[in-house]
């Protein structure tokens, strides 16, 4: 693995609208953020020939969703497929289009993602597995619940901690006009707010958002003609597995991801220490304490105190979400901390700007922890400038 | 807004056998001929090793809770009526950890390794869900 690492990069990058914006379709916001992309990076959109969309998922079943991307964008591409790696596709999404350039199949890849998260005013998470939904036990929020109780009851982990990580990602909002969830958090305020599924309170919890997001991907050789600096994909990994219900019955270990960060710094030749910021995937907080010890940046021991000394926004260790993250900013299933991270190296991120930023991890997580077994995918990037 | 009702079990081929046993008051799950491993959730091949061999076999009931969460505000409105409510994952003695709601204890009392026994809650005339209950004393 890896062979591709180092040859490709992120061109250029795009958001549609964001937040809550009815009345728009899941096409819609993906053709938005394409159009913004391809822009960003310089091109025209008929230069892209190779197109990896990503199934919204509340459209539910339906065949052949990137072929009428490309139709909506008037692409011929040469190599056009959905993916579906739920919050995992924006960086695995990236895995791909690099396998597809690096195969020949194409040369500029344009990965592209929209979602109507409430198209008819009811939620569309209906589906669950028959183990799981009648006992009432509905969607992510549940699932992640389980696996904070875990962490807690495994490391001593303090309440205080899960309220850093959301007051962190709050305070780096400030600095971030698109953000959503502006409004200046404290520790006080997140333990005020209600709970959705105990130990969760909503400021464990992203807002849910409708909106789309776009990545084009190209080689180095050809970015460096084009508009921006080259930001490079130096790093990729991947992990797939049943969570907490184990079919194989092995796997015991609490901290999901240890294989995608073993893979992603592999491939990059770098360690967690060398990295200059982190877009870590935080639909809820738990996430990020996950990510926080399996990328092998903090010891489960050590998080609380490390929130709280500071070590995780600007001007610490290692400044992480610093565009608010899901948690303030929407949840654009990871195509948002793509984005930011990628700004990050640019050096274009003004009031958050991370000092002489040259390598970024992106983590992307995501699948169908509702579903019988739980199954989550997990996926990283390390970006370095060039 | 739509009235949604609360989502009961349709068995398919693999997971009908679960169901028409906890309508019997009964708890079992696939074991494979093979290695011997519970299947959960039930399926055509072992997760293991492979083998599309198996037994409908009985198990204890027994088991310890693992996680659980109270949930407050249900996705699902079907739900909504009985929140604050419980749902919880426990792990049995035979290995398998099921999704399941803990009944007969009160919400403050939950605990991670609490010891839990199956009990089967008739929901309709033709469906029972096992759920658990604390285990007042050691079995
Ligand atoms: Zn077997």
């Amino acid at each position: 693995m890896g062979t591709a690492c180092g040859k490709y990069a992120i061109a250029g990058v795009g958001v549609s609208r964001f937040g809550k914006v009815p009345g728009v379709s899941a096409m819609g916001f993906t053709l938005e953020a394409s159009k913004r992309a391809v822009e960003d990076a310089g091109l025209e959109m008929r230069a892209v020939d190779g197109l990896l969309a990503v199934m919204p998922a509340a459209i539910g079943e339906q065949h052949g969703w990137a072929a009428r991307v490309a139709a909506y964008l008037g692409l011929d591409p040469s190599f056009c497929t959905t993916l579906d790696m739920g919050g995992a596709t924006a960086c695995g999404a990236v895995h791909v289009a690099m396998a597809a350039i690096e195969a020949g199949y194409c040369s500029v890849v344009l990965c592209a993602f929209g979602t109507q998260t409430w198209p008819q005013g009811v939620p569309l998470q209906l589906f669950g597995s028959e183990f799981h939904l009648v006992y009432g036990d509905v969607g992510a929020i549940c699932f992640t619940g389980f696996i904070r109780r875990r962490q807690q009851f495994e490391y001593n982990l303090p309440d205080e901690l899960y309220g850093r990580v959301a007051v962190t990602c709050r305070a780096h909002a400030q600095r971030n006009p698109e953000a959503q969830m502006r409004k200046p958090m404290t520790l006080d305020d997140y333990f005020h707010s209600r709970w959705v599924a105990e130990p969760l309170r909503l400021f464990d919890c992203c807002p849910n958002t409708d909106g789309g997001g776009a990545i084009v991907v190209t080689s180095v050789e050809r970015a460096r003609d084009l508009r921006q600096p080259v930001v490079r994909i130096i790093g990729v990994g991947q992990e797939h597995r049943a969570e907490v219900i184990v079919p194989t019955g092995d796997y015991q270990e609490l901290w999901g991801g240890t294989g995608a960060a073993r893979r992603a710094y592999a491939s990059a030749g770098i360690v967690a220490a060398d990295l200059d910021c982190a877009q870590l995937y935080d639909a809820f907080t738990p996430r990020v304490v996950n990510d926080l010890v399996a990328y092998g940046i903090a010891a489960p021991e050590e998080l609380d105190r490390a929130f709280a000394r500071g070590e995780f926004t600007f001007g610490g260790r290692l400044p992480v979400n610093t565009a608010g993250g899901l948690l303030s900013e929407g949840h654009l299933w990871g195509f948002g901390h793509v984005r930011e991270g990628v700004r990050q190296l640019r050096g274009e991120c003004s009031d958050r700007q991370v000092a002489d930023a040259k390598l970024c991890l992106v983590t992307g997580y995501g699948g169908a922890p509702h579903e019988s077994p739980p199954t989550v995918s997990y996926s990283a990037l390390v970006l370095g400038r060039d | 807004m739509f009235t949604l009702e609360k989502p009961l079990p349709r068995g398919t081929e693999d997971t009908a056998p679960f169901w028409e046993a906890a309508l019997r008051g009964e708890l079992r799950l696939q074991r494979c001929r093979a290695c011997g491993h519970y299947r959960f959730p039930p399926a055509v091949l072992c997760p293991r090793c492979s083998s599309e061999g198996y037994e409908w076999a009985s198990l204890s009931g027994k088991g310890r809770v693992f996680s659980w969460v109270v949930v407050h505000q249900s996705q699902y409105p079907a739900f909504n009526e009985d929140a604050p409510y419980n749902v919880a994952i426990v792990e049995l003695d035979e290995g398998p950890r099921l999704h399941t709601q803990i009944v007969d204890c009160p919400l403050e009392e939950l605990t991670i390794g609490m010891p839990v026994e199956v009990v089967f809650e008739k929901v309709r005339e033709d469906v029972v869900l096992p759920k658990f209950r604390p285990r007042r004393r050691s079995a």
